[in-house]
């Protein structure tokens, strides 16, 4: 939005319109095209390398949308002992019963799972859309 | 019908949206310089910190570890007040924003028996997406509907909306309402009234027409016709306005950022002005801006966004610069614009304006009040004067704010850090 500033100096209505205004077409916005639901979405940064094998760094910028259901396979920001963690979810039931469990599985053989059981202190923040990369 | 939305908690629960772990704990708020409280969780409630506390007097239990504060961070108040705001905006036809935290829906021909799912779907919505828990209250007045949120958001049955759509409901909630809790009679009439032996909002309620209009000055009146269900509180009434809207629907859609920046700046400066007629100031500028909901074939955006300004000021010079400065965080290109307008709020008198201690800007602000009585002069000559720059301020310079969470959604530097 900076350009704006410096267009607008003064409020003045002047000038003929520019006839090639009539066949301006929309230059691709990222904005747009990243983000869905603009009132839902927030941004985080990757700290460390728990999911380095799918492909996700340090530096990384994720795209985080709130809006939407968490679903197994989904990549998401959980809050976990008192920081923001990034995991992959696992739905599943546990065995012999029908209570749903929950499953952060990281991407680093380094990293365990997380077992988290219904009804605890645990928080699926949001899901995680895209992840924008600095390449130079 | 009316739905008043109104956010639990607001400032508190803003910060707890990147703080989980706050969730269910004493935290609060400060105001400008770390005065004094101005947002408290239910907890620090509980503890008996009462709103406007001096930070001094509840710093040990800071120290002690008892409770969380924060120092106000009014980038983030306002963006996620914006995106609260456009959720509401998407779901009715008319909503009118009444601060940062608060807005009426007009649910004007809507099916009464799809209300409350719709008002249910609203606060789970608000909740899911932006991450803060807000109360809905739904009657046939303003007057009303504030009580019926206070309802809503007192007394967990509720689950976060409580429909007042019964006189049985009515009576009921009026007979539980203290009179100097009810909107529009305030501190200073409420011990007149409690004089009168009118406790509760029912009393006054019950009391014949001819006894209010012959005691009380016109206000009360409709305040009395308010609680009795008769619709007087229509938008941007003059008479006890805790905020000033300037707003257009344009005759032909906009799309040019120079010329809804120019709409803009203009709907700004009415506000400024009004705020110098009636000797008020503001410390809030809500900028808002819908497209046309009735254009399905076109996309819809109804952004708007709130600048807090450290000082409440009157002058057009700030008061322009604040609404631009929402503008700017909420164009987007694409999008054909039907409706704009900007609502100041947060309105004091402007000789008691409270000047921060560190308000480096007050030589400045001094000439900037200047210009705004040139202005008026010659404005009252039936043209219109414009300024010529407009920059956006920069009004937190050398303010106090050593508790002050980053700045989660409006600084790229300052975003969640996720491990």
């Amino acid at each position: 939005m900076a350009e704006y500033d410096d267009k607008i100096q003064a409020f003045i209505h002047a000038g003929f319109p520019s006839p090639a205004n009539d066949y301006m077409t929309q230059a691709i916005d990222l904005n747009k095209e990243l983000v869905r639901h603009p009132a839902a979405t927030f941004y985080g940064r990757v700290v460390g390398d728990s999911m380095i094998d799918a492909g996700v760094e340090e530096g990384d910028i994720l795209v985080i949308d709130k809006s939407l259901e968490p679903q197994d396979g989904d990549m998401a920001v959980c809050f976990v002992d008192g920081e923001f963690t990034l995991k992959h979810l696992r739905f599943g039931t546990e065995p012999g019963s029908d209570r749903r469990r929950l499953t952060l599985v990281p991407a680093n053989d380094r990293y365990p799972c997380i077992e988290v059981e219904e009804g605890t202190d645990f928080k699926v923040w949001g899901v995680v859309t895209y992840v924008i990369k600095k390449i130079r | 019908m009316y739905a008043l939305v109104d956010c639990n908690n607001f400032f508190v629960s803003c910060e707890r949206v990147f703080r989980p772990d706050l969730e269910g704990k004493p935290v609060v708020v400060l105001s400008n310089n770390d005065g004094c409280v101005v947002s408290r969780s239910n907890e620090s409630k509980a503890m008996g910190i009462k709103m406007c506390t001096p930070f001094y007097q509840v710093k040990h239990f800071v120290d002690g570890g008892r409770l969380t504060a924060f120092s106000s961070n009014y980038a983030l108040y306002g963006d996620l007040s914006g995106r609260v705001m456009s959720i509401l905006a998407e779901a009715v036809p008319e909503i009118e924003i009444y601060s940062i935290d608060e807005a009426f829906l007009h649910l004007e021909g809507m099916d009464p028996s799809g209300i409350p799912a719709l008002c249910r779907k609203l606060v789970d919505k608000v909740r899911t997406w932006v991450g803060v828990p807000v109360s809905i209250g739904v009657a046939p007045t303003k007057t009303l509907a504030k009580i019926a949120s206070h309802f809503a958001k007192t007394y967990k049955g509720y689950k976060g909306v409580c429909i007042m759509d019964t006189p049985e409901k009515r009576c009921k909630a009026l007979s539980l309402t203290p009179i100097d809790e009810v909107w529009g009679i305030g501190r200073r009439l409420a011990p007149k009234l409690m004089d009168r032996g009118i406790r509760t909002a029912s009393d006054f309620a019950q009391r014949p027409r001819e006894w209010v209009a012959a005691n009380m000055n016109v206000n009360v009146l409709r305040t009395w016709e308010e609680l009795n269900g008769v619709r007087c509180v229509e938008e941007e009434m003059l008479e006890r306005r805790q905020s000033i809207c300037t707003s257009r629907s344009f005759a032909d859609m906009i799309e040019d950022p120079h010329e809804l920046q120019l709409r803009i700046s203009d709907f700004a400066a009415m506000c400024a002005s009004k705020l110098r007629e009636e000797g008020s100031a503001a410390s809030q500028v809500t900028t808002f801006m819908y497209t046309n909901r009735f254009r399905e074939d076109l996309d819809q955006y109804y952004p708007s966004a709130t600048v807090c300004l450290e000082v409440a000021a009157n002058n057009t010079q700030e008061i322009v610069s604040a609404a631009l400065k929402g503008f700017r965080t909420i164009f987007r290109e694409g999008y054909k614009y039907k409706k704009a307008g900007v609502i100041v709020s947060e309105i004091t008198s402007a000789d008691a304006i409270q000047t921060s201690m560190f308000d480096f800007e007050e030589e400045k602000r001094r000439k900037h009040d200047r210009i705004s009585k040139v202005m008026d002069s010659f404005n009252s000559s039936g043209s219109l004067l414009r300024l010529g720059t407009q920059r956006p301020g920069h009004y937190a310079d050398g303010i106090r704010s050593d508790f002050r969470s980053p700045l989660y959604t409006t600084d790229l530097d300052d975003i969640i850090e996720v491990r």
